[in-house]
């Protein structure tokens, strides 16, 4: 594109121009072959500002310090946050494997599973973040927290029928961090997106139970999804990031459809 | 069983907002509605959430008992729902926090913004070649103005410590805008790169509370880049020919210290790569000027060619700008 605009303002010029001296002839040629890119580095400097260079090296050469352990890290955490997915997930289909007669010992493993998450995987995840991490990197590990949220709140309900608060969680992940560091703590973002999903996999489940033939229980899993649905419409205005948030709503209440029709 | 243990732990988690002669109450009362916790009017008298196959239910704290102007399932399902709630309310008055607070940063950097597009606007006059001592004059003077504005910024975040990051975006783009500014402002006068540290004093930031993001600094730099190449058409156009060898020393020391860093594909790698055509361009310009003898220590032996050429360049210049 380079060239043919410099072709064309020449073309112009000569079109105008009466006589050309050689000058413009060389210049289309030379055009053609800009010198080639002298080698650039740091050394190649003229005489006064050799001093305003190795003060730039040595400038950028925090910042490149800063960004390569910035992106580092960053990768750590999101492959963690990959590995707590993946294991929250397996956890959620464990569950699913409920029926009439097996109920606890499928929770049983569950629980089991889950509790090894948190002391593997979360673990890992605890040791990389820390003071401005949680906020910066958050959207690296959000979707493995939130999976993680999904994973425990649906053994909990599955055991006891209620909802596992935020501060329940936390304080099963207290334990992971050293004392005299900042734990880390699930914030109510996250919390609130995995508790969305969650209900997803309600839906699931109750559907499961209907076509087994537990309605009872169906319909008590629709009733705290109803609940669930209810609390957070209510929240939802006041999420600021909330686009993803919003897109759950919708789908918390297509969900919360489907069981009612279900039943 | 396992609805009386929840019950039980329900139960254990309300005995702190709850006292026993509301239970008292709760056994005499005819309606569920005057009970004194609060709800929202959406969730009372909510349906039950568990259907006890007892008619009452018995715990080791308290004793509900079947009364005769409660439905047992009301009784019930009272003393589990509040912890529901509080917990939802604790997140909505959290969210609420948060979300003035974003207004008030919001309200903040609208102020930022329209201050740096006087500036911007006031530094345009370069291009016209308006002497650069008084263009600055102008522009400089509303640094301390958007010091005064990172100084609210601060004050507003510092309500919430550690949660920078938490708003950076609401204010990114806007510090990406004043730092091209800074630089490009710092590069007229002085012919150096502004550092990353002098911008933060110049701000009156301090990276241990409310700093400059480095990422923000780098892209800031690279919009100052994007304003060179014009800067030095318009420049030689008015006949300042020494200009561009400056500013093409500058931009490749700048771009070559630029590949000391290892970016991954993001917003700062497509700006950098923006740099390298700002360089091209600002090397075609040199290469135009040098070839033409226009240059300080170019050929001067003959002046009326050297109008000639002048004029023959301002033409190219016009074409090419």
């Amino acid at each position: 594109m380079l060239l043919t605009r410099l072709a064309s303002s020449t073309v112009r010029r000569l079109f105008i121009m009466a006589s050309k001296p050689n000058p413009h002839l060389l210049h289309q040629g030379a055009a053609l072959q800009i010198p080639p890119k002298k080698a650039r580095t740091m050394s190649r400097t003229s005489e006064s500002s050799s001093s305003s260079s190795s003060s730039f090296k040595e400038a950028f050469g925090n910042y490149a310090d800063y960004l390569n352990n910035l992106n580092e890290k960053r990768e750590r955490v999101v492959k963690a946050s990959r590995d707590i997915t993946m294991n929250s997930k397996k956890v959620i289909f464990q569950v699913h494997r409920i029926s009439k007669y097996n109920r606890d010992e499928v929770l049983d493993k569950a629980e089991k599973d889950l509790a090894a998450v948190t002391k593997q995987y979360m673990l890992k995840l605890v040791k990389e973040l820390q003071g401005t991490d949680f906020w910066k990197l958050r959207r690296a590990y959000s979707p493995g927290v939130q999976e993680y949220v999904e994973a425990a709140t649906f053994c909990k309900f599955c055991r006891t029928g209620t909802l596992l608060h935020l501060d329940e969680i936390n304080a099963t992940l207290l334990p992971l961090s050293e004392p005299s560091v900042e734990p880390l703590q699930i914030n109510v973002l996250d919390y609130l997106l995995g508790l969305a999903d969650l209900t997803g996999e309600l839906m699931r489940l109750a559907i499961g139970r209907i076509s087994d033939g537990e309605l009872e229980y169906a319909k008590k899993i629709c009733q705290f999804v109803r609940d669930i649905y209810r609390e957070l419409t209510l929240i939802v205005p006041y999420i600021d990031d909330g686009s993803d948030m919003k897109i759950k709503i919708d789908t918390m209440l297509q969900s919360v459809v489907k069981i009612e029709n279900g039943i | 069983m396992g609805f009386e243990s929840a019950i039980n732990e329900a139960v254990e988690g309300c005995f702190a907002s709850l006292t026993l002669s509301f239970l008292e109450t709760l056994t005499q009362t005819q309606t569920p509605t005057s009970l004194p916790f609060p709800t929202n009017s959406l969730s009372f008298p909510p349906p039950p959430i568990f259907h006890p196959l007892s008619s009452f239910i018995v715990t080791e704290k308290y004793q509900v008992a079947h009364s005769p102007q409660l439905s047992p399932c009301q009784a019930v399902l009272i003393l589990p729902l509040p912890s529901l709630d509080k917990q939802f309310e604790e997140f909505c008055s959290k969210l609420e926090e948060s979300g003035s607070l974003r207004e008030k940063i919001r309200a903040v950097v609208l102020e930022i913004e329209s201050t740096t597009r006087l500036m911007h606007s006031g530094l345009l006059l370069v291009h016209q070649s308006r002497p650069v001592p008084e263009v600055l004059e102008k522009a400089k003077a509303q640094i301390g103005v958007l010091q005064g504005f990172y100084n609210r910024l601060a004050e507003i975040t510092r309500e919430c410590p550690g949660q920078y990051y938490r708003y950076h975006g609401d204010w990114r783009s806007e510090t990406q805008t004043v730092v091209s500014l800074l630089t490009f402002m710092h590069w007229l006068e002085t012919g150096n790169l502004l550092m990353h540290s002098e911008a933060e004093e110049k701000l009156g930031l301090n990276s241990l509370e409310f700093g400059l993001d480095i990422e923000d600094y780098l892209i800031g730099v690279c919009f100052m880049s994007n304003e060179m190449p014009r800067y030095v058409v318009n420049q030689v156009t008015n006949g300042d020919y020494d200009c561009p060898r400056k500013v093409l020393k500058f931009l490749t020391d700048l771009h070559a210290a630029f590949r000391m860093l290892n970016l991954r594909n993001d917003f700062l790698r497509k700006k950098f790569d923006g740099m390298k055509y700002d360089l091209r361009r600002v090397e075609e310009v040199y290469y135009d000027v040098k070839i033409r003898g226009l240059t300080g220590t170019g050929d001067s032996n003959d002046a009326n060619q050297g109008v000639v050429e002048g004029e023959e360049v301002y033409y190219d210049v016009k074409i090419l700008g």
